[in-house]
């Protein structure tokens, strides 16, 4: 017997470019083998605007994404250009509650080295996906992992998103495999 | 190392308490929520948690409050403090009260990794000490033999000397004293300890089987005989027999075993093929065999053969500083056993376990224990819990006067005590000249040797 396979939309939030959405979506159907499709763009989220901190609140984007209909896609990873946050952190790269059905990927600190200068786009696009694809995980029930190189490693700075690689690590691959089962 | 924790985030504000708890879900640690220090101080009484994030400010029982409540009682539970930039004064005064750490909110996400990092390392280092210090325990204790006081150490300063010879050893102690456990520990320093240890309880069955559970048997000697068996004196070849209660055994199994251990040869029932045999001989007994002796009831010379060398294991009334400690090992022992939470005892319930004589000894403590545990509601053992101990207040059995019970009381927590004076008044919460004056009044003394 086989179980449906498990599909994934890529929705951007307000200006995301086409082909960061593109690496996003084609790595995703890549590393993790799951039918991924581009989904029409939503507003911005300026719902989600703390006044105080000026930046956006991961928490309260994705609890607006839950009562959404995407179709019929299970995991759903928004996009945008804002700068993340939830209450206790300073900033997010990205955002995924375990095993939900919504994450976030931010670009706003993607964009830039931690030297101040900017990465080539192939690089910025490069991290986006490793990001998008580390919230994945964690919709799919994936914890963070101790192996440095792994996807599912937690990385709180840049140099660390840089460092991780796109593949999972022998036992995050065997775990998320019984997941898709 | 196992990198889980149990870990609870005390926090009055739900959206600082969410955060946390899916941050930390993404470990696979064990994750709860307080929202009050009253709370929080709930939860652990029910379970262990590790570690515990606690907000500075909160209504009610501040962090501080709640850290030092926390420090108190639970002294092994790691505590990091989370405050504003406002408050870094109470910062530094949780560090001082014993705070692990603290990160001042909001935090970028690698700090919070930082910590984590330093509590695990923490961890390693107590996992680690935990581990060297059980194994020098067992290396002292022989295991499970569990005790300080000078008659265990008399005990535990035998084991060793006389396992290295393969004279025959007497264990003598009351029921429940824990004589089978110093047999294994003799056996495990023996040359003999890679081979069999076999313990027989002579009590409990009848001479006819005893017999042939010892000597074996031949195929079709009796009824239900449908095969040739060896006797455990064949089948323990080179190592440690320990017969417990020796002294139930009939006037003719004495004889048997005599001739055994003399000419170091067996016979199985319906065979007349003797069988070398070597083994070393341990053998225990709560009743008084030199009295048994001079009655005629035991014989002699089995006696001289068995006793070349005699251990005695205390009483636990006997050895009552030994109590604490027992009760800590069983309580960790059960513990693990029954997955309930139970690491702590209040000074009245030690102090009731402390005070009854506990007639079936380390035995009947460990099933107190074991049903203390189960039936307990939290993670601290109280009076409640024990209620099933009869207090030894009440063990008087005859109608006795005022002044004869008290008399007797005093007496009692007296040699319980031996005869420490101020530790005896204490108890009875009366001065120590006033006790003096009471055992020269009551005329009581104290015993010799």
């Amino acid at each position: 017997m086989t179980s449906k396979k498990k599909s994934v939309g890529v929705v951007p939030m307000g200006d995301v470019p086409e082909i960061t959405l593109q690496v996003i979506a084609d790595r995703i159907t890549g590393c993790f083998k799951l039918p991924t499709q581009i989904l029409p763009p939503l507003e911005k989220p300026e719902y989600a605007i703390d006044e105080r901190r000026l930046q956006y609140n991961a928490g309260i984007i994705i609890e607006a994404m839950e009562s959404m209909q995407f179709g019929n896609h299970d995991k759903v990873i928004g996009v945008l250009n804002k700068d993340l946050f939830i209450p206790i952190f300073t900033h997010v790269f990205g955002e995924a509650r375990q095993g939900g059905q919504c994450g976030l990927v931010s670009l706003f600190r993607l964009e830039k080295n931690p030297d101040g200068s900017t990465p080539p786009e192939s690089i910025i696009h490069e991290r986006a996906a490793k990001v998008a694809l580390h919230e994945l995980g964690h919709l799919l029930d994936l914890l963070h992992c101790e192996h440095k190189k792994c996807l599912m490693h937690f990385s709180g700075g840049i140099d660390e998103v840089d460092d991780m690689s796109l593949d999972l690590c022998e036992y995050c691959s065997i775990y998320l495999r019984d997941k898709l089962r | 190392m196992d990198r889980k924790m149990s870990v609870m985030i005390v926090d009055d504000e739900a959206i600082v308490r969410e955060s946390l708890f899916h941050w930390f879900k993404k470990y696979g640690h064990v994750v709860e929520t307080a929202s009050s220090g009253f709370e929080a101080l709930e939860k652990l009484e029910t379970y262990p948690f590790q570690l515990l994030f606690v907000d500075i400010k909160m209504p009610g029982m501040d962090g501080i409050e709640l850290l030092e409540k926390v420090k108190t009682q639970y002294p092994d539970t790691l505590v990091i403090i989370i405050t504003a930039y406002g408050s870094i004064e109470s910062a530094v005064k949780a560090m001082r009260i014993g705070a692990t750490d603290y990160l001042l909110k909001p935090f970028k996400p690698d700090q919070l990794s930082l910590v984590m990092e330093r509590i695990f390392v923490q961890k390693r280092l107590v996992t680690q000490y935990n581990y060297l210090k059980g194994h020098l325990e067992k290396i002292t204790r022989f295991d499970n033999i569990i005790g300080q006081a000078p008659e265990m150490e008399k005990v535990f300063s035998l084991i060793p000397e006389v396992a290295q010879s393969d004279a025959s050893i007497l264990l003598m102690g009351e029921t429940g004293t824990g004589k089978e456990l110093v047999a294994k520990a003799i056996h495990a320093e023996s040359r003999r300890s890679h081979l069999p240890f076999i313990a027989i309880n002579c009590g409990a069955m009848p001479e006819s089987l005893l017999e042939s559970e010892l000597f074996g048997h031949q195929k079709g000697v009796f009824t239900g005989a449908t095969r040739a068996r060896k006797g455990f004196l064949e089948v323990v070849s080179g190592g440690t027999l320990f017969l417990d209660e020796i002294g139930e055994i009939t006037p003719k199994m004495q004889i048997n075993l005599l001739r055994v251990l003399e000419e170091k040869k067996i016979t199985s029932i319906g065979s007349r093929e003797p069988v070398d045999v070597d083994f070393r001989l341990i053998s225990a007994t709560r009743r008084n065999l030199k009295k048994e002796v001079a009655e005629g009831s035991f014989r002699e010379d089995f006696f001289y053969r068995i006793n070349v060398i005699m251990i005695e294991i205390p009483p636990l009334r006997k050895r009552k500083e030994d109590i604490p400690l027992l009760v800590e090992h069983f309580l960790k022992k059960y513990c693990q056993e029954t997955t309930k939470y139970v690491d702590h005892v209040t000074r009245d319930a030690m102090e009731l376990l402390r005070r009854y004589d506990w007639p079936g000894n380390v035995r009947e403590l460990e099933n107190a224990i074991e049903r203390a545990v189960v039936l307990s509601k939290s993670r601290t053992l109280r009076v409640e819990d024990l209620s099933f101990i009869r207090s030894p207040e009440l063990q008087f059995s005859q109608i006795l006067s005022l002044r004869e019970m008290e008399k007797a009381y005093i007496q009692q927590i007296l040699e319980e005590n031996n005869w420490n004076v101020t530790q005896s008044a204490k108890i009875l919460e009366i001065n120590r000249v006033t006790l003096h004056k009471m055992i020269k009044r009551y005329r009581l003394e104290r015993p010799e040797g």
